[in-house]
């Protein structure tokens, strides 16, 4: 089953790292909105992809740059992810855990298919001129758009590290994640720091989704595989563990692109979901603990 | 008094009145019918046990591909393929569930466990040439052929699909009222409560799981013969997973009526929604995807469990 | 012996919780659990009734060792349990709890119906049968729950604190329930802060002070014994 060449399983490997640093900035994300709301936001995918599309408009209308485009986009999703923690989930906070998880079904569903109603299921593509790009490491082909957003995701990822750390937002972001009922009593203002921290996720998974658009499609449907593979990662990092997302998205980054060496088709999705299922089962904490467990 | 008057009336028409429908109308009430009977057999064990799987599409396609294949292959007539559908889905149910729940998995975990068990086998499906890989399963059309659950029209569909969703909600009256029933209830309140009262809780799941896995496949092989046609999306796909639930949810989970009564609303909104805006695939999802949401947010028992808060005379 | 514990011991990561407990109950006893807060009463009780399993230690009901098994078996075998704070199922009514509780003892819904009403009356909640528990107070939640727990048919009953949280009125009414309750012949053991409540109650009272027993003998004697005078130090009368 293993006819592993050298040089492939450099190239998987190579595949595998770039596209998990993007898993673990959407990871991280969805992260964060557990940490802090305690909800499994199914949903996430859903804004990673309007992301996409508002890159494809801002592309294709108004030839803005992905890349330029996320210090549009990243703000915007920001606001939009606050506007719909505020009106959605915030007046059901107090509702049964299963009811806020129907909750953000709903919401994906919703987002979903408002995409497929206004703009059809075609594919679409963002291709700037420099979408071809590529060199070679030792065996390996790198693609340039790839490696930037690998790059562009660690770097947003450790700028969200560095702002949970430093900043007084941050802190206080953390204090509600570890100690809901000691930070209210600290005057924390719990909304807004709630409204903050799901506004935080929808940015991070903006910025991904934004720089995942030069080499990836742009359809209604293109969350939904990012959905799952951030449900992965954040099962294997620990749930509100964040540095836990961003290595765990390396990890099923690495299981996705070996798989494929491996099985067939698209049976490497098996190798993710049985990682799933195992962590799950027998480690619920996360690979490297701090998770909240069952 | 006027409850059981208004359910034989509406048991009447419904088993009066569809040879006289439009054919359209004939079709939309099919469809509420299957979608009810999923949302009852999903609400065994998300409304009364309290176990919200978000992966039924398993048990779902494991039926539908089970009886289909028997039929092509063996010539084995979907009437007894519809059984062997069913005991194979309890079969995989037993083993999803076993696994989940002897390692303590509860809540989101769960759901997203079984989430991940339906993928899999959608995955699977899609990589296999011997079910038909993507490209899927067709029942050719025949004459009609009664013991092949084969029928030249509409109408003995609607009434094999009537007779599953009656038998669906009688099985869940009668679970209601019975001593599995009650544990499954204690345990959806509070588990740990239930064992402390005696209440085998894994034992008890499990049980809910087979029913509702088995319940689930016989209703893949109905839409299997109804449709004569499967592929993995389809029948493996999150879209049914939702559809049971939604059903249940809307309609009120943990009630006997409230998955027909989902149905009943649902349906109807999905195909309203669809006419207002012609030829936009997702309109009714994404009207689901609202409803859900309102739902949730201002009725959180569902229809029924709104219904049922009116204070009633000594209900025990 | 009804119940036989022998050296148990309990330890969480480094932390010792109960360390080498020991105690016998006779049938149709009333023991009484006491000692400061955090001494380990309740995790004694998660022990006993399989919530926990022992890092060491024997338990035995009835002449046969409960170790290991899981909390339905042990109710089934005649240990129940109430929790210091109380479980109701919530969307059910008080009839519907403590059927769940009868069901222990019969498969038979009219005879689990019948039973819990029954014991609903000898609790006092006759007239809220038919009340979701949710819409229940406090007091009647503990009512509740003890006749939920009476109904699985045990020969010992655990109670945790059920006391706790009750005006002097309520508690008196919870003393004559208790006394109720053993007059029918189940044992009891009882963990409680209401000292004179338990000191009335109790035939005898085992003191446990981080995890150790550090006393046991008859409600007077206990009280007078320097160990159990200084581990309560400062503490109530």
């Amino acid at each position: 089953m293993f006819n592993l060449t050298g040089d492939l399983f450099l190239q998987a490997i190579v595949s595998g790292v770039l596209l998990g640093g993007v898993y673990g900035l959407v990871a991280s994300g969805l992260s964060l909105i557990f940490g802090v709301l305690r909800i499994i936001n199914f949903a996430h995918g859903a804004v990673m992809m309007l992301a996409m599309y508002a890159t494809y408009w801002l592309f294709t209308l108004l030839h803005v740059d992905p890349y330029l485009s996320i210090l549009v986009t990243g703000p915007a999703f920001f606001l939009l992810g606050m506007l719909i923690q505020r009106v959605v989930i915030e007046p059901n906070r107090f509702a049964a855990e299963h009811n806020q998880l129907l909750l953000t079904l709903g919401l994906a569903l919703f987002l979903e298919n408002l995409a497929l109603v206004l703009w059809q299921g075609d594919f679409r593509t963002v291709r700037p001129a420099y979408a071809g790009a590529s060199f070679t490491l030792g065996e390996a082909l790198v693609e340039v758009p790839r490696l930037v957003a690998c790059g562009g995701a660690v770097v947003m990822a450790v700028a969200l590290f560095g702002f949970l750390r430093l900043t007084d937002v941050g802190k206080a972001i953390r204090a509600l994640a570890e100690e809901p009922e000691g930070a209210m009593l600290m005057g924390i203002d719990v909304g807004r720091i709630r409204a903050v921290a799901f506004g935080i996720g929808a940015g991070c998974v903006a910025v991904a989704g934004a720089l995942v658009t030069p080499f990836f499609y742009v359809a209604p449907d293109v969350g939904e595989s990012f959905n799952i593979m951030a449900f992965v990662v954040v099962v294997l990092g620990g749930m509100g563990n964040f540095v836990g997302a961003l290595l765990g998205g390396f990890i099923v980054g690495l299981a996705e692109s070996l798989g494929a060496t491996a099985l067939p088709g698209s049976l490497k999705q098996l190798v993710v979901f049985a990682l799933f299922v195992l962590v799950l089962l027998f480690r619920p904490a996360g690979l490297f603990g701090g998770g909240r467990g069952r | 008094m006027a409850a059981e008057v208004a359910g034989g009336l509406a048991l009447g028409l419904l088993l009066v009145a569809p040879p006289f429908l439009p054919p359209y109308f004939l079709e939309i009430l099919i469809s509420v019918m299957l979608f009810g009977y999923l949302g009852a057999a999903w609400n065994i064990l998300g409304g009364y046990a309290g176990q919200f799987s978000f992966g039924h599409a398993a048990y779902f396609g494991i039926g539908a591909y089970t009886s289909t294949l028997l039929f092509l292959r063996l010539g084995v007539t979907p009437w007894l393929g519809m059984l062997a559908g069913g005991a194979l889905a309890a079969a995989f149910g037993l083993l999803a569930g076993y696994l989940s729940f002897r390692y303590g998995l509860r809540g989101p975990y769960f759901s997203l466990v079984t989430l991940a068990f339906a993928e899999m086998l959608r995955v699977v499906a899609v990589n296999t040439k011997a079910v038909g890989s993507s490209l899927g399963l067709v029942i050719p059309s025949r004459e009609a052929a009664p013991i092949d659950f084969v029928f030249g029209g509409k109408l003995p569909y609607y009434y094999v699909i009537l007779a599953m969703t009656l038998g669906a909600v009688w099985i869940t009256r009668r679970l209601e009222r019975s001593k599995l029933g009650y544990a499954l209830r204690a345990i959806r309140e509070n588990e740990d409560a239930a064992e402390a009262s005696g209440v085998d809780a894994l034992g008890m799941k499990l049980r809910a799981m087979a029913l509702s896995s088995f319940l689930t496949a016989l209703g893949g092989t109905f839409y299997a013969q109804y449709f004569a046609y499967i592929d993995p999306s389809i029948t493996f796909g999150p879209a049914v997973s939702i559809q049971g639930l939604l059903q249940a949810i809307v309609g009120g989970a943990g009630t006997v009526l409230g998955p027909v009564v989902g149905a009943f609303v649902l349906t109807p909104v999905s195909e309203l929604s669809r006419a207002m805006i012609r030829g936009r695939a997702g309109v009714d999802v994404m009207v689901y995807g609202l409803v859900l949401i309102l739902v949730i947010s201002f009725l959180p028992n569902g229809l029924m469990g709104w219904v049922r808060r009116r204070p009633a005379p000594g209900r025990s | 012996m009804l119940l036989e514990v022998d050296g148990l011991t309990k330890r969480f990561g480094g932390l010792s919780a109960v360390s080498g407990f020991s105690l016998g109950v006779e049938a149709g006893e009333i023991v009484g659990l006491i000692g400061p807060n955090g001494a380990g009463k309740t995790t004694v009780f998660h022990l006993l009734s399989g919530f926990h399993a022992p890092t060491a230690g024997a338990i035995r009901f009835k002449g046969v060792s409960v170790v290991g098994a899981r909390p339905h078996e042990i109710c089934r075998r005649g240990l129940a349990r109430t929790f210091q704070i109380v479980q109701p199922f919530v969307n059910l009514t008080a009839l519907e709890n403590v059927m769940v509780g009868a069901f222990n003892r019969t498969d038979d819904p009219a005879a689990a119906r019948a039973r819990a009403g029954e014991l609903l009356e000898f609790v006092g909640l006759g007239a809220r049968r038919d009340t979701p528990a949710r819409a229940l107070t406090l007091p009647d939640r503990k009512r509740l729950e003890m006749a939920r727990g009476l109904a699985t048919g045990p020969e010992l009953l655990l109670l945790d604190e059920v006391m706790s949280g009750l005006n002097p009125t309520e508690i008196e009414a919870i003393i004559g329930l208790i006394r109720r309750i053993h007059a029918h012949g189940i044992a009891l053991l009882i963990i409680e802060h209401v000292m004179r409540a338990i000191m009335a109650l109790s035939q005898r009272i085992v003191v446990l002070h981080h995890g150790e027993k550090i006393a046991e003998g008859r409600p007077a004697d206990v009280a007078r014994d320097a160990r159990v005078i200084e581990a309560y130090l400062g503490a109530e009368p």
